[in-house]
């Protein structure tokens, strides 16, 4: 299990790395709730404004 | 007639000969790690996400050390009528919703956890309470018990997140069935009268509670760890809350993780409703370090982890037989599906939820807890005790 885990950690920390290396960034870290309209934490729309 | 441990307690539980072995190795690694990242969102100039990675980090340490499991609480309530956990979680609310509740109503750049009242909601934390109890922990207890070492739970957070991008899909439809928008105490009452209401709610809660258990013939108060654990845990929130600028939560960054891992792997998600909203668009394209639920996830883990490796050699237990781990995939599958309907999972829908004034925790509670009954009784399945 410790082998296990050692492979996660690094593959894990890698796969992070590269993909804020290779990302686009806008700087401050946000919420799906910061968005206009969002009504959930995952930003799913209110039922009110729903289509 | 003892209640299962939960997998973190048996993570944790040094033997005598062990007791103070540090695995320097499994403790420098994490806080490398943590060191690593919080120096890159440093870079960017973003003083406010290092600030969530040592909140996370703190909370890995708070949960492990204080063996703070919603779920093994739930179980110990249901089966026995044990509120000790319960009423523990009731205080972590409390402490948070003092500072949550006033600062999202009055501060700008703030705002509370909120989410539609509706059957996606009541069918997501039903299926989460299922998952949780075959899991053996929520999602917190997942990341928790992930840094502290549990093979187990590597298998059910592979599965979370699996489960979070299935729901994810799917989440669009269930809110089509209909709902009614967020229902925030603050609103109605004002900040402080939005406050009192909350903890009135709490206080309510917590007498029901005890009475239960009282009538039960079981343990009322909690266990001082759990207490200390609480206010700890509860203090944390407060921190990853005005550094986030909304409730802690978990399950959105899991389901961010999987995006990316099928986008990597060839799946479309552009034709997914759920993920042209907005924030899952922008969190799928941009760094993950820029989502704020990863941040703190990642801090959790790696806390815990350090945590773990500084008391005992870390990781050493074998492999639980195969019957638990199908119950660790199958609940971890479940978790992730239902935290996408239901809005999240102990810590965002239900610690955030009520912790905002928002009514839907409360929702989510009552569903959850009635999940739980079920995956209790489906655990012997597994080969699993019931208690």
């Amino acid at each position: 299990m410790r082998i296990v885990y050692a492979v996660v950690f690094v593959v894990g920390l890698a796969a992070i790395l590269a993909d804020h290396l290779t990302s686009p960034s806008n700087g401050r870290a946000v919420s799906p709730e910061d968005f206009v309209g969002a009504c959930a934490p995952c930003g799913a729309p209110c039922p009110s404004v729903k289509k | 007639m003892t209640i299962a441990t939960p997998v973190s307690a048996a993570a944790a539980a040094p033997a005598p000969a062990e007791a103070v072995r540090v695995d320097w190795l499994f403790l420098a690694a994490p806080v490398l790690a943590t060191a690593l990242l919080a120096a890159l969102v440093l870079l960017d100039g973003q003083p406010r996400s290092a600030g969530l990675i040592l909140a996370g980090f703190g909370l890995g340490i708070a949960f492990l050390k204080a063996e703070f499991s919603f779920t093994a609480s739930w179980r110990r309530f249901l089966v026995r009528g044990e509120a000790g956990g319960l009423l523990a979680a009731l205080l972590l609310i409390g402490v948070a919703a003092v500072v949550i509740v006033p600062v999202a109503a009055l501060g700008r750049g703030f705002g509370g956890a909120i989410a539609p009242l509706g059957p996606s909601l009541v069918v997501g934390a039903f299926v989460f309470g299922i998952g949780m109890q075959l899991a053996n922990g929520c999602g917190s207890g997942t990341l928790y018990t992930v840094g502290g070492g549990s093979g187990r739970m590597l298998i059910a957070l592979a599965f979370f997140i699996a489960g979070s991008v299935i729901g994810s899909l799917h989440l669009p439809a269930f809110l089509a069935l209909g709902g009614i928008d967020p229902i925030l105490a603050a609103d109605y009452l004002g900040p402080w009268g939005g406050l009192l209401a909350t903890l009135a709610s709490l206080a309510l809660a917590a007498g029901v509670i005890a009475a239960i258990a009282r009538r039960r013939g079981a343990t009322v108060a909690p266990r001082r760890p759990l207490v200390v654990g609480a206010v700890a845990i509860g203090v944390l929130a407060i921190a990853a809350f005005l550094a986030g600028g909304h409730p802690w939560s978990v399950t959105f960054g899991l389901t961010v993780w999987g995006g990316k891992v099928a986008a990597l792997t060839g799946f479309d998600l552009s034709g997914a409703e759920f993920w042209q909203w907005p924030g899952p668009k922008r969190a799928l394209a941009e760094s993950i370090l820029t989502d704020t639920s990863s941040l703190t996830d990642f801090g959790m883990i790696f806390g815990a982890m350090a945590a773990a490796a500084a008391s005992r050699p870390f990781a050493r237990a074998s492999w639980p037989p195969l019957p638990s781990l199908a119950a660790a995939a199958v609940g971890g599958l479940l978790m992730g599906w239902g935290a996408r309907l239901g809005f999240g999972c102990n810590i965002g829908a239900f610690v955030g939820g009520v912790a905002s004034g928002s009514l839907h925790g409360w929702v989510w509670f009552l569903a959850a807890l009635a999940g739980c009954a079920i995956g209790i009784r489906l655990r012997p399945l597994f080969g699993l005790s019931r208690e």
